[in-house]
């Protein structure tokens, strides 16, 4: 792959990587027929960004360039922090640099950044790289129920006013109003914390569509750069989402690119009746972990989804890359691979024999702490599909599941979890793991079933 | 009275037009510097006494000579003791110096384990009053002291108010005085001196150099400040043909080069004569970054045995030139071409 970027394209290029940086801390090259995609994902897997740039951002884009031979085009990642000091101080960027141009080079391992400045100044960067498979999230804008489109300013503004330090903001949609606050964990200090809840009519929105009254909680510092990226084009952002638990997706659309964020949400009581979720409420409702949670509402889990094939029976394993597994879910992707989508699951879920009666815990304080130690998030997996056997998982040293655990550590919340009870540290009751069909140790597991588990 | 171990500070109130306001922040500012670590840890070197001034509110240091000055074998006046801060900054990697004075002006040498010099050079010409008595007169000294003595009234926020210096040296075994006045308020220090050593002499001479350039310190300022720090070594590649003038370094993440075409606008000399390769330790020519910062062209020479000079021209406050050169040896590990 080579390409070339000419003049004030080179700082939005740089912008999208410090975007990008925000998230995660690889940075992974996908180049496609319809431009270059540079996504990453961050290590919770609870956010995914993605931007691509169509053919047209370029003064110059070939996936063959002359000599390669043609094939499919290497994807590859890359080390955030050896790509960030390239594009690190974008003033000079726009005042020095002329052109850019990248290129990936499989003889040599390297990703070729070269900068050609004023007065003749050339900077090249050989940077080395990882061969992976892509990444690639699955998320069907279009079976969302709520979408809002605003543009860049107002949701700066609206940022502007949570704390720079504020990770989690709750923002809360019914017909009539848009609610944004952020969340606190009951355990905190209530002396300490600064509450701050900002409200909206309908009519500041470019695009306002409400089809289920929600209130979702996401990571606000995940989303920063992409608000921030936006701001400086002035760009419109379309937000959709649907009930919490479900991830939300944010997203922009210049001509030549097009730019996503999608992140999970917090999941909150899945049988609480709309009206205890009335956004005027300060602080949302958490569920007690104990439970095995069950969505019991027939309308968030299929809408989701998108295939409407009936799922393989038995065969719950992502199949290898290659062969297409009959009535899945397939996502258009580069390498033809099959891509995970959570749908599938949680249709299954509802097939399952009921999972056995778990220790429940009473006390809302105590609900609370573990509720904040596992996160609770549902949503969508975000790792990159891999094959059956966990030697064939590429992209993850990190073999602390063991070799019968899924190694995506596909983590809830923040918490890194192993999907072995053996693998627990702590003391809980195990739940019953649906996918799997076994026990699973809470302390270190999963609390809402729908969570991808990625075998 | 100078005591062996511990540090004296003395004040002697005014009863003239002293300015109370300007002494109550000239005293926040020294007892600043005291505290700093540096001048405790030499408190049984220094000495700092001050006196409000009665007679000449404005400027009680006359940049001639004074009465009592015969014993004195260098005397060396400014009117604004930044002209002389600024440069030595910019060598301060190290805390000791070697001070030598001729009649041409003040050499001022900082080492660094016998790979690296650098030398600033302050012609008598910048100084107001730059009398010597002897051919050579040399001393070694605590450069960190000395810096925290001439800045001793801190950055000068005032347009128009500077800090004068008087420096004077008596001999050989006698400390080096300085008197600083800003506003009228003067304080007197003295620095003891030690026993100069010899300076490296790296036989850089111009019959020997293969390569040289001068270049716009701008474009090389960025490219200093771009560098990959987790690579050891800086290698410069100087050639008369492709890629003419080129910076490389090896870090974690991969390499990356900074190439300089011999026709940029930034390129002010280029006369290479002969294709050579050699790496530097990063760590000895990362200190060179400040003499960057205050230059405005630099030139780069080698010599056939890989040796680097680099040499700063910096413009201090009022226009003048002074310099500062770096000599740095080669990394062994890597044979010239």
């Amino acid at each position: 792959m080579k390409c070339a970027i000419e003049g004030s394209n080179v700082k939005a290029f740089g912008k999208a990587v410090h975007a990008l940086s925000r998230i995660g801390e690889d940075l992974w090259l996908d180049p496609l027929e319809k431009g270059l995609a540079l996504r990453a994902v961050n290590s919770a897997h609870s956010a995914y960004a993605c931007f691509l740039f169509s053919p047209l951002f370029f003064q110059l884009y070939s996936l063959h360039p002359g000599t390669q031979s043609p094939g499919t085009p290497i994807k590859c990642k890359l080390a955030m922090k050896s790509v960030l000091p390239l594009f690190r101080c974008l003033a000079t960027i726009e005042r020095n640099v002329d052109r850019c141009e990248i290129s990936i080079s499989t003889e040599e391992s390297r990703v070729i950044c070269q900068f050609y400045c004023r007065h003749g100044i050339t900077k090249t960067h050989n940077l080395s790289y990882q061969e992976s498979e892509a990444l690639q999230a699955v998320f069907p804008t279009n079976l969302c129920p709520n979408v809002l489109k605003a543009q860049a300013k107002l949701l700066g503004d609206i940022v502007r006013h949570f704390p720079a330090s504020q990770e989690e903001i709750t923002l809360a949609v019914s017909p009539v109003r848009v609610i944004l606050k952020n969340y606190y964990e009951e355990e905190s200090d209530r002396a300490k914390v600064m509450y701050t809840e900002m409200s909206l009519h309908p009519d500041e929105f470019d695009y306002f569509q409400v089809g289920v009254d929600s209130h979702i909680t996401f990571c606000l510092k995940e989303l920063r750069g992409l608000l921030s990226f936006a701001e400086s084009h002035s760009l419109p952002v379309r937000v959709h989402f649907g009930s919490s638990g479900k991830p939300v997706s944010f997203s922009l659309d210049d001509m030549p690119l097009t730019a996503t964020v999608v992140l999970a949400t917090l999941d909150e009581d899945a049988s609480a009746p709309p009206s205890q979720t009335a956004p005027s409420q300060i602080g949302p409702v958490h569920r007690c972990v104990g439970a095995p949670s069950v969505p019991t509402s027939p309308r968030g889990t299929l809408e989701c989804g998108g295939g409407e094939k009936e799922p393989e029976e038995e065969n719950l394993h992502v199949a290898p890359q290659g062969g297409p597994v009959p009535g899945e879910e397939r996502v258009l992707s580069s390498q033809a691979s099959p891509v995970f989508s959570p749908a599938l699951y949680l249709r299954k879920l509802l097939e399952l024999p009921k999972p056995p009666p778990a220790a429940i815990v009473t006390a809302p304080g105590a609900a609370r702490s573990s509720h904040t130690q596992h996160g609770g998030r549902g949503g969508v997996c975000l790792a990159p599909p891999h094959g059956t056997s966990p030697d064939a998982c590429t992209d993850y040293a990190d073999r602390a599941h063991g070799d019968r655990a899924c190694l995506c550590h596909v983590q809830d919340g923040r918490q890194l979890y192993a999907s072995h009870p053996s693998y627990c540290q702590g003391s809980r009751a195990p739940v019953w793991c649906p996918v799997r069909a076994e026990p699973r140790c809470q302390s270190v597991g999963v609390t809402q079933p729908g969570m991808c588990q990625r075998h | 009275m100078v005591t062996e171990n511990k540090p004296v500070l003395v004040l002697s109130g005014g009863q003239g037009e002293a300015n109370r306001t300007d002494s109550f922040k000239w005293l926040l500012k020294t007892i600043t510097a005291l505290s700093r670590g540096s001048l405790s840890t030499e408190c049984s070197l220094f000495l700092c006494e001050t006196s409000l001034s009665a007679q000449c509110p404005k400027m009680p240091l006359s940049t001639h000579s004074q009465p009592g000055d015969e014993h004195y074998v260098l005397v060396a006046t400014l009117d604004n003791v930044r002209n002389l801060s600024n440069i030595l900054k910019a060598i301060t990697f190290k805390d000791h110096a070697i001070f030598n004075a001729t009649q041409n002006g003040l050499k001022v040498t900082v080492e660094d384990s016998k790979c690296l010099q650098a030398n600033a050079f302050i012609q008598a010409d910048i100084f107001q009053e730059f009398v010597i008595k002897e051919d050579s007169v040399g001393f070694q000294i605590n450069l960190t002291v000395l810096l925290d003595c001439l800045t001793i009234f801190g950055g000068s926020t005032v347009p128009g108010v500077t800090t004068a210096l008087r420096m004077c040296y008596s001999g050989y075994g006698f400390p080096l005085t300085l008197f600083l006045e800003e506003g009228g308020v003067v304080t007197v220090c003295k620095i003891n001196t030690q026993e100069p050593e010899e300076p490296i002499d790296f036989d850089f001479c111009s019959t020997n150099v293969t390569n040289k350039v001068i270049l716009q310190s701008d474009s090389l300022r960025e490219a200093f400040s771009e560098l990959d720090m987790t690579s050891e070594v800086l290698q410069i590649t100087m050639s008369p043909s492709q890629p003419f003038f080129r910076l490389s370094t090896f870090g974690n993440s991969g390499n990356a080069h900074y190439d300089y075409p011999k026709d940029s606008d930034m390129m002010e000399l280029f006369q290479c004569t002969k294709t050579q390769t050699n790496r530097y330790k990063m760590s000895l020519l990362k200190p060179s970054t400040k003499a960057l910062a205050l230059s405005c062209k630099v030139s780069v020479r080698t010599d056939s045995r890989g040796f680097l000079s680099l040499q700063y021209l910096v413009r201090n406050d009022d226009g003048q030139i002074c310099f500062v050169e770096y000599f740095c040896s080669p990394d062994e590990e890597v044979d010239e071409e």
